[in-house]
């Protein structure tokens, strides 16, 4: 069978720093993953193959059964506008409004001068589908306020507004929950799962938290220093699986200190 | 935390600019022949003249100066109020023409837009471009309005078109470059969302950088607009009928009064003009990121 997305042997590299090491994964259409592992240990770099943005050094890579690399300019953003992201921070433009960033997430497939448009005159179905979506992440009040003035969290739920409205396949999410407190996390994880149970879209978050990661992901990968060192279900990351995961080896700590 | 070692010597280096600034400064005065006694005037006429200027200050001219104004010419601060407003389409005039220009040509200054990655013959006729739109800016403002005005002037005979155009050119260059600059430091991680979602290269710069840099190049063209509220009054010296000019025929005929008349139209104007931009740089103002 054919998977949404298939690595094999990825290996990618910042000048002498091995940032993916030959990394072998399939990842199902419609498969929800939590992608766990300390801080500097490839995940960023891993969503970023996924969602195209990043190409790998060596190995092969394919999305929906195609290789980004031997795409057009034209198929590849066409391929892009299938996969939302949500960076750690967002990626929002600040002096737009909700109602406008959120359109924006259209913008791929819809082009140059129906972006202008939808920026200064948005239709009245686009208005209507947005409030809705507002509306289902809990800020429907928000609609025609500047991103600028919203605080952190709602923030959060513009972008993930924004990825809906794409009607992604896939939606990758960067650390969302880094900078929000335990009960607020809980929400936006379970959140995501939702959607993702909703409608279907494939759903690879990563996070630092492993409990929360346990909690809401039938399937877990495990990354330290660019390698997968754990793939499987919540239940098997346990004693020395979890170790292996987490826990500095004497060199490392070495280097910390 | 700064090395002391480093630290103190790089006082020590500013010491030492300080120091050769002074120097150059002191070459220049003896050059030109400066000396403190050039400050006051050679005789008792200059004496009477320049305090006359200044007593002025306290009495502006309600009326003209010159008995020779027949009675039925208009009153001064009529004429004062129409000189202002020529002061101000000229200004306003010549920003219209600037702010497009500058538009185009800080677009092509710019490297925001370009598409990443790109071939290497794509690449060569980018940066062709920018470097063309560059030259273009930098020579554009390198002459001083006045000097483009005298071209004009010389080349059209005086005519409103000549003082606009003459205006309009040196303000695209250094908008035009502001532009870019600003364009260019704006922070790209909405362009980068955007473009990992499938916008094109000039999609992203449209919707997601230039909307972004926008309350900063308003904030931007509101200031220039008051430098040529300002150019433009100046302009009057070389006969474009601005503020300028009438001030220049008053004090050739030493009517200060009349000149000192027109200098406080002049500052209102511009007070005026400076409270209005304040307003709107107030409303422009985000919480995040803010105005220059």
């Amino acid at each position: 069978m054919s998977f949404a997305f298939q690595l094999s042997s990825v290996t990618c590299q910042f000048g002498d720093f091995t940032a993916l090491d030959s990394i072998g994964l399939n990842i199902e259409a419609g498969e929800q993953v939590a992608l766990i592992g300390p801080s500097g240990s490839g995940k960023t770099t891993l969503l970023k193959v996924l969602n195209t943005t990043r190409r790998q050094e060596a190995g092969s890579f394919s999305v929906f059964g195609h290789e980004p690399e031997q795409l057009s300019p034209k198929e590849l953003r066409a391929v892009r506008s299938t996969i939302a992201t949500i960076p750690q921070h967002l990626g929002l433009v600040p002096n737009l409004t909700a109602v406008q960033n959120v359109i924006l997430g259209q913008g791929g497939r819809r082009g140059l001068f129906r972006s202008i448009r939808d920026l200064l005159f948005p239709s009245a179905p686009d208005k209507f589908a947005i409030h809705e979506l507002l509306d289902r992440v809990g800020i429907e009040e928000k609609l025609f306020s500047r991103v600028s003035e919203l605080s952190g969290g709602q923030k959060q739920r513009v972008a993930i507004a924004r990825a809906l409205f794409q009607k992604p396949e896939a939606l990758f999410a960067d650390e969302p929950v880094s900078s929000v407190d335990p009960a607020r996390a809980k929400d936006t994880i379970r959140l995501f799962r939702e959607l993702s149970d909703e409608l279907g879209f494939t759903l690879c978050v990563s996070l630092h938290d492993v409990t929360l990661a346990k909690e809401y992901f039938p399937r877990l990968i495990g990354l330290r220093a660019g390698k997968i060192v754990f793939d499987g279900a919540p239940q098997d990351l346990e004693g020395d699986a979890l170790k292996a995961l987490y826990q500095l080896s004497d060199e490392e700590m070495m280097r910390d200190a | 935390m700064p090395d002391p070692a480093t630290a103190s010597s790089s006082i020590g280096s500013k010491r030492w600019v300080f120091v050769g600034f002074t120097l150059i400064f002191l070459v220049c005065a003896w050059k030109l022949g400066l000396t403190p006694k050039g400050l006051i005037p050679a005789d008792s006429n200059h004496w009477e003249r320049t305090g006359r200027f200044f007593q002025a200050a306290l009495q502006p001219a309600l009326d003209y100066e010159d008995a020779n104004v027949p009675d039925d010419a208009e009153p001064i601060l009529v004429k004062g109020m129409r000189g202002i407003l020529q002061t101000l389409k000229f200004a306003f005039g010549a920003m219209s023409l600037a702010v497009p220009t500058a538009l185009v040509l800080g677009f092509f200054g710019s490297s925001a837009w370009w598409p990443e990655p790109c071939g290497k013959g794509t690449k060569m006729i980018l940066r062709a471009v920018f470097g063309a739109s560059r030259f273009l800016m930098s020579f554009l403002r390198s002459i001083h309005e006045l000097i483009w005005a005298l071209l004009f002037l010389s080349a059209m005979g005086v005519s409103p078109l000549a003082g606009m155009v003459a205006l309009a050119l040196p303000f695209s260059g250094t908008l035009g470059k502001v532009f870019s600059e600003l364009i260019d430091e704006e922070a790209r991680d909405a362009a980068e969302a955007l473009k990992a979602i499938g916008h094109g290269p000039l999609q992203t710069f449209l919707v997601g950088i230039f909307p972004r840099a926008l309350p900063n190049l308003i904030t931007y063209s509101f200031y220039r607009f008051e430098c040529a509220l300002r150019s433009s009054a100046v302009l009057g010296f070389v006969g474009i009928e601005t503020i300028g000019l009438y001030i220049q025929l008053s004090h050739e005929e030493f009517y200060y009064r009349e000149v000192w008349t027109y200098l406080y139209l002049l500052i209102a104007m511009i007070v005026v003009v400076d409270l209005w931009g304040a307003t709107i740089r107030r409303r422009l103002q985000t919480t995040e990121g803010g105005c220059v």
